[in-house]
């Protein structure tokens, strides 16, 4: 017993002189600032939830490089004035190692500056409008390259729709989604007849409903910031009685499920739902329902992102073997996780090649698998960044 | 066409029945309460506890008006009646209020947005056209509305002595009238309505902590143009209402959503008794 007391003390005293183990008692600290309150409050609860499960899963087996991992939470309250507030906070209060986040596409692009000062290494889990370039920017949730075609090409081919109606938030996602669907259905051969933008927190609908009438187009599609927004227009829509084909560019699973009946047959395209079925879904879904029991909030396509965004985080600190945000940015575009939606590698200019899949709102709130687009390259997003 | 008429008749009752409590509290207290717009929020966090309870949305309805009442009754109590001599610091008072309220709403409840069930769900056909029979019940609410506070006014002794003190609080004093309780009585029902409007309103839109700030801003401007009386509101709210749907629709909505506060202003500019007649 003795003898142990001995060796422990000397390898004690070892450490505190090399430095660094004693160095590896502090946690790698993870900032996730995201929408608590605003358009966004209806997604980021299952959005802290995806992080605090790869955390504990991280933490449970050792952490990362021998280091316990640590998530600091603060609200971008869905726009740019919260998001500067919370990234300088996590970034120069908490001194965040790095900032993994869904967030609105306003808190993102005022998150960046910051981020930029400091070096910080930022992965953004939100899918976005696309070719947000910055050598700190890193993204593993889909652009519209990747996901405008399986809408819009299902209506064309399969349903006859010839004029389209769009509709979104006036703000980067909402316009930069519609931007390239218009450009798409325009060089397919379709013809859009009415596009119309509400302010992000508006929630009253009824002229951008009426002109939807006036104009009897063969399709809806509809690019809203995420959350509240998608449920007040969906609801306003089947409330005016519109029957109309309805393509949603901007909801996920888990706001389709809390909008209720009046999303049935609403068509959306993503990379993750919850019908996936590889062991790594199973496998993620029961953890999430083993620690959150009945406060479990539906993964969905802008939570599930988070959770290969901790993990990718961890395999490019374990690559370049410290958490130097200069090596460990370099470090991001070359490793890969294997997760609920696939093996996801940010290596296609700091942003991912992605299975997507179209999927169709039941009356349940599931959402049926309709076609399935493996790999799904996201094209050139940022050509000067390697 | 008709949907237009529609869009602009339901939005004008809308912005009536949210207006209201605040109109007579204005009225009758002669200072504009900013607590207004977090009674409203109150209102739809009340339709949102009737709906995790379970009972009947239309109770939702009720429920918002005891509520508002007598937290409106405690407020004036409390905090507005000290404050009758100060009439600047009272609305100053309603100010604080309004976002200590806002805060208690955000730790019971949250930051997050939430939805509630609606009474009346899908479209009507009218008139060859299919039309939100949600919104054609705010219609008739709001008509329901004017005509019961307009009798109120007209036929009962409360609605006497409130146009007493409407029109001269001092001589309404001098002939007997209790203007404390009349002030009192009006405050509540004024709060009350706030409440109701915000269980009204809540099962078109969503709720969160902050939903009663745009309404607080366009039931403002509504009254400023409309001074005190009822007629003028349900005026004030067809034609400005109106704007902002034309404009929203012709234009865009983005312009639409500034079109009452910037009209109101300039009504008040070329005729500063508003929609009023006098």
């Amino acid at each position: 017993m003795a003898k142990t007391k001995n060796w422990s003390g000397i390898l004690v005293a070892g450490a505190l002189f090399a430095g660094s183990p004693a160095h590896a008692a502090d946690p790698i600290k993870i900032g996730v600032p995201v929408g608590l309150s605003g358009a966004n409050s209806v997604v980021a609860p299952s959005v802290v939830q995806a992080a605090q499960l790869a955390v504990e899963e991280i933490n449970a087996k050792g952490g990362i490089l021998g280091r316990q991992v640590a998530l600091e939470i603060a609200d971008d309250q869905s726009g740019a004035d919260g998001a500067v507030k919370a990234f300088t906070s996590l970034i120069l209060q908490q001194k965040v190692n790095a900032i993994i986040s869904m967030e609105t596409s306003a808190a993102r692009n005022a998150g960046l500056p910051v981020v930029a000062r400091s070096k910080t290494p930022f992965i953004y889990t939100s899918y976005y409008e696309g070719r947000s370039c910055s050598p700190n920017l890193y993204v593993d949730a889909w652009v519209p390259d990747q996901q405008v075609a399986s809408i819009v090409d299902f209506f064309m081919k399969e349903k006859g729709a010839k004029t389209f109606f769009l509709a979104g938030s006036d703000y980067a996602f909402g316009r930069g989604m519609l931007d390239f669907t218009r450009k798409y259905i325009t060089s397919k051969g379709g013809k859009v007849v009415g596009e119309e933008y509400l302010p992000m927190d508006a929630s009253d609908w009824t002229p951008v409903i009426s002109k939807i009438r006036n104009e009897k187009p063969d399709a809806l599609i509809s690019s809203t910031a995420g959350g509240a927004p998608n449920v007040t227009l969906t609801k306003q829509l089947r409330a005016s009685g519109a029957t109309v084909l309805f393509g949603n560019l901007g909801v996920d699973e888990g706001t389709a499920k809390s909008i209720g009946a009046d999303a049935t047959g609403v068509y959306i395209a993503q990379s993750y739902l919850t019908s996936i079925d590889n062991p790594a879904n199973t496998a993620f879904k029961a953890a999430l329902e083993k620690k959150f029991g009945a406060d479990m909030k539906t993964p969905n396509d802008l939570s599930e992102p988070e959770y290969d965004g901790i993990y990718l985080y961890k395999a490019a600190v374990e690559k370049a073997g410290s958490v130097d945000p200069a090596k460990v940015l370099k470090a991001l575009g070359e490793v890969s996780f294997d997760g609920p939606r696939g093996t996801v590698s940010m290596d296609k200019e700091h942003h991912a090649a992605l299975t997507m899949y179209l999927g169709q709102v039941q009356a349940d709130g599931s959402v049926k698998t309709i076609q399935k687009f493996p790999d799904v390259s996201p094209g050139n997003q940022c050509p000067n960044l390697k | 066409m008709i949907n237009l008429g529609l869009d602009i008749v339901t939005t004008a009752a809308i912005l009536f029945v949210v207006a209201a409590g605040l109109l007579i509290t204005y009225g009758v207290l002669k200072i504009i309460n900013f607590a207004h717009g977090a009674f409203l929020t109150i209102g739809g966090y009340s339709a949102l506890v009737a709906t995790q309870w379970g009972i009947s949305p239309w109770l939702a309805i009720p429920l918002a008006l005891v509520i508002g009442v007598v937290l409106g009754a405690m407020v004036e109590r409390l905090i507005v009646r000290p404050l009758y001599g100060r009439p600047l610091d009272a609305i100053l008072a309603t100010w604080g209020l309004g976002i200590v309220l806002v805060q208690l709403i955000t730790l019971g409840f949250g930051r997050g947005t939430n939805f509630v069930q609606s009474p009346v769900q899908g479209a009507l056909v009218l008139l060859d056209t299919q039309y939100s029979l949600y919104r054609l019940l705010m219609l008739g609410i709001a008509i329901g509305l004017g005509l019961v506070m307009a009798a109120v006014f007209q036929l009962t002794p409360l609605g006497l002595a409130a146009r007493a003190v409407i029109m001269n609080e001092t001589l309404a004093q001098s002939l007997g009238i209790n203007s404390e309780r009349v002030r009192f009585l009006t405050f509540s029902i004024g709060a009350g309505l706030a409440a109701v409007a915000g269980a009204l309103i809540t099962p078109l839109l969503s709720v969160d902590p902050l939903m009663g700030v745009p309404w607080l801003l366009n039931a403002f401007m509504l009254v400023m143009v409309s001074g005190t009386s009822l007629a003028s509101l349900a005026a004030a709210s067809l034609v400005l209402g109106g704007a902002q749907v034309a404009i929203s629709t012709y234009s865009n909505p983005v312009l639409g959503s500034l079109s009452i506060v910037v009209l109101a202003a300039v009504v008040l500019r070329v005729r500063p008794s508003g929609f009023a007649r006098a």
